[in-house]
């Protein structure tokens, strides 16, 4: 068994918190750990702002969907928006630095979020991209209970 | 989880502008951090310390920020700090290759002695 809900948000870096605020009460809900929680709400963290910043060119508002799954085995989270096509894991994981060299600002994100989660995959469909972010753990028994 | 919402404080010791983070820095809040160190700098701090001891998670738009920040003490001939980057929030600096790019100290006291 499992419990979804779905968080509607408008492509600007605030509506953000909405999915960060709605990850917090089903962590809470699930009793979820600490760690894998806060894996989750990075990654999550880094796919949507790179939602907001590249998936539409233009100034209008725009919408896109966030899903979030709970099930026994851990958490899988869904972002699905209409905007260009834009594969994050695509983009080069940054080089190791050398001694004394800065790295550029960006690129970081998809690479902190593919380090931290167990699974991250990427595909366009009917028009839209459909990002899906994967983190296990056991989450069994408090699933059952909260289902009674 | 608790811990939504960024605090930003500053306190003095001596000449040294101690800047403490709590809560987690993420893409909704890390302009409010930029915002705060863009304007010690501007107001001519030359030692600054920012203590992430109280941080609960921080994403790659702080990493920017701090970056950023970075080369603003350098344009001001200042000098940036970081304290107290422990347990996970270590584990995030050490993942993006950062823990060598910024002065880091174990604790505030090792940070202060630096500008002493």
């Amino acid at each position: 068994m499992r419990r979804t809900i779905d968080i509607r948000l408008r492509n600007t870096l605030v509506e953000i918190g909405a999915a960060r605020d709605a990850l917090d009460s089903l962590g809470s809900e699930f009793d979820m750990p600490m760690k894998p929680l806060v894996q989750l709400q990075i990654a999550l963290d880094e796919v949507l702002s790179n939602v907001v910043k590249y998936s539409w060119q233009d100034d209008a508002q725009h919408e896109f969907l966030v899903r979030i799954t709970v099930h026994s085995a851990g958490v899988d989270l869904d972002i699905f928006d209409d905007g260009q096509t834009f594969d994050p894991l695509a983009a080069p994981s940054p080089s190791p630095l050398q001694p004394g060299q800065r790295p550029l600002p960006g690129g970081l994100g998809i690479h902190m979020a593919k380090k931290l989660l167990d699974d991250v995959k990427y595909e366009r469909i009917g028009g839209c991209n459909h990002i899906t972010l994967c983190k296990r753990f056991d989450l069994g028994a408090v699933v059952e209970r909260n289902e009674k | 989880m608790n811990a939504s919402v960024l605090t930003i404080g500053q306190i003095r010791a001596g000449n040294v502008c101690i800047m403490t983070l709590a809560g987690r820095i993420d893409s909704t809040n890390a302009n409010d951090v930029q915002g705060e160190l863009t304007r010690l700098f501007g107001s001519g701090e030359k030692s600054v310390v920012l203590d992430l001891g109280a941080v609960l998670y921080l994403t790659s738009a702080a990493f920017r920020v701090l970056l950023v920040a970075s080369d603003e003490a350098e344009r001001n001939a200042a000098k940036l700090v970081l304290c107290s980057v422990a347990g996970h929030v270590r584990d995030l600096f050490e993942m993006g290759g950062l823990t060598e790019v910024f002065t880091i100290h174990n604790s505030r006291d090792d940070a202060l002695k630096q500008f002493a």
